[in-house]
């Protein structure tokens, strides 16, 4: 028997990438398994779930999950391990490939199962190019957010399965979780986001007001988030940040960048705002205002209010 | 402390046009190292000047690629490892010959990686490298300590940052808020083309661990922006009042 296995220690994308692993197990004749390190994840998975107990805990440090996740595939033979794409789940990813010798495909979408190959679609260059890649069974995908819909399924039949591994080299000392915002933009319908048009951060009451009056999510280029600390990280449209796809985006005093725009050129409405007609921002906006946004938003503000 | 530092010469993603067929130009496009490995080249190099020790960099790539070797050599490192590699490989074949280079160079503590490339930005070479050299591997790293044979970092995580150490040797990959990376000076530049470069072939580094097969790219094509581009650049209120419209029109507010 050959299964596609999925696995990631983010709930929400598990129960995604098991609905994408029952899916691919259609079309190559096979099952379809999600792997759960923590008993309680495995609720609304789609079809079975193999829990992977270890003698200590292993969920959330790369090294015990690539080694439970090896065993896991070589007790059930496994042609695609479909891995969530996040930090952790690239940490897993890589191990995993290089002591199994599989291929890797990053970040990919629309996934197909065919002639003893998986291909998948994903964005290269920025996002500004796609790409088909393709890897010989058996492999590693890696999925992101939005790739699958998490589909409702009655209880899953689950199994238990013993794993011995290696203790991690790594010590996890301390762990600083965020401030409790518990700002998702990936589910956001719509999204203001400010960028470094804004003089201070005091300023951004004014995108924080646009937010209020659409009912949206604020979020930021990389240069707040990060470089300035004017927002936390939760907010970071971009490449390397968070890839969002709204009803509505609107960018504040964002020039676009390519690694900003490849976060959010799904979007299906995009709006820009900004002071300067040659930003590139405009080439990917649907609707542009070109002017000061500290003139532009309350007057916005005051349309919308009317 | 001996340091290595990987870095990637890729295509410079802004400047990289379309054929008609939409099809990438890569004969010709320029190329540069990729930005956040710049972030990697500081952090070793500052590590480095901290202490003694050297730095060599390590670059896979083909055609320009030295050209990126230069500049990590110009921002300070000692030396460097050019390995050729005639085309591109998938990720599991670019860390395998890393870490074969990376072997090659001699005694190493501590291995340093960008998060990922700024034209594919996977973030699998890194912690792939680590598991072919055996070595434990630190992600995403936003700052450092190194010392008593340990590195103790700080990692920028999606649910919030995580204080973790390792036993020297180690591969770390960092984020590039860790560091601003300098500008080498001139004269900086014309002594990096003094310092020793050694070009390896994949041949000279390949042992019977080389892994078959692999990912393949099947088709590149652009993606094609369909947006409406309509600008309103009338006074801030009349603007607004022609936005909303048009929003209203889509359903949205």
């Amino acid at each position: 028997m050959s299964d596609i296995l999925s696995y990631s220690e983010d709930g929400g994308l598990a129960l995604e990438l098991s609905a994408g692993a029952a899916a691919l197990a259609v079309a190559s004749a096979g099952g379809a398994c999600a792997l759960v390190m923590d008993a309680s994840a495995g609720a609304g998975s789609r079809g079975p779930v193999l829990v992977l107990r270890g003698d200590a805990p292993l969920a959330g440090d790369h090294e015990l999950v690539a080694q439970a996740i090896l065993a896991a595939a070589k007790t059930r033979g496994s042609s695609v391990v479909l891995i969530g794409a996040t930090k952790l789940g690239r940490q897993v990813a890589g191990k995993l490939a290089v002591m199994a010798g599989m291929g890797v495909l990053s970040d990919v979408r629309d996934l197909k199962v065919e002639d003893g190959k998986l291909t998948g679609m994903r964005g290269v260059y920025a996002g500004r190019f796609n790409a088909r890649l393709s890897s010989p069974l058996p492999c590693i995908a890696l999925v992101p957010r939005g790739a699958y819909q998490a589909t409702a399924s009655g209880p899953a039949p689950e199994e238990e399965l013993k794993v011995s591994v290696l203790p991690s080299r790594v010590r996890h000392l301390e762990e600083r979780p965020k401030s409790k915002e518990s700002v998702d933009l990936r589910t956001a319908k719509i999204i203001v986001a400010a960028g470094r048009g804004f003089k201070k951060k005091e300023d951004l009451a004014l995108a924080e007001g646009l937010v209020e009056a659409l009912g949206g999510v604020l979020g930021a280029s990389r240069p707040l988030s990060s470089d300035l600390g004017w927002l936390g990280e939760e907010r970071h449209v971009g490449l390397t940040g968070i890839y969002v796809r709204p009803n509505l985006y609107i960018a504040v005093g964002i020039s676009g960048q390519l690694q900003h725009v490849a976060g959010m050129k799904d979007s299906r409405v995009i709006v820009a705002i900004n002071r300067d007609k040659q930003a590139p921002i405009f080439q990917v906006a649907d609707y542009g205002i070109v002017g000061d946004l500290y003139q532009v938003l309350p007057a916005l503000m005051g349309v919308l209010r009317s | 402390m001996n340091i290595v530092v990987c870095v990637k010469h890729a295509v410079d993603e802004s400047e990289l046009k379309a054929d008609s067929a939409g099809k990438p130009q890569l004969q010709g496009a320029l190329s540069k190292m990729s930005n956040f490995d710049r972030n990697a080249v500081e952090e070793a190099v500052k590590l480095k000047e901290s202490r003694t020790g050297t730095v060599t960099v390590v670059s896979l790539g083909s055609g320009d690629w030295k050209k990126s070797i230069k500049e990590a050599l110009a921002m300070g490192c000692d030396r460097a490892i050019a390995v050729n590699s005639g085309s591109a490989l998938d990720a599991l074949s670019t860390s395998y010959y890393l870490s074969r280079a990376v072997r090659r160079s001699g005694p190493v503590d501590l291995v340093v990686f960008s998060e990922g490339s700024s034209d594919t930005y996977q973030g699998l070479v890194a912690p792939m490298t680590a598991e072919w050299l055996k070595l434990p591997f630190l992600g995403y790293v936003r700052k450092l300590e190194v010392g008593d044979g340990r590195i103790r970092c700080e990692l920028a995580l999606e649910e919030g940052e995580r204080v973790a150490e390792a036993s020297l040797p180690a591969a770390i990959s960092v984020v590039s808020e860790i560091n601003s990376p300098r500008y080498p000076t001139l004269l900086q530049v014309m002594q990096a083309s003094k310092k020793p470069m050694e070009e390896v072939s994949l041949d000279s580094l390949r042992d019977e661990e080389a892994p078959r097969g692999g990912v393949s790219v099947a088709e590149v094509q652009v993606v094609s922006v369909s947006r409406k581009r309509i600008l309103f650049e009338g006074t801030p209120e009349e603007s607004s009042r022609m936005l909303v419209d048009a929003l209203k029109k889509e359903g949205l507010v």
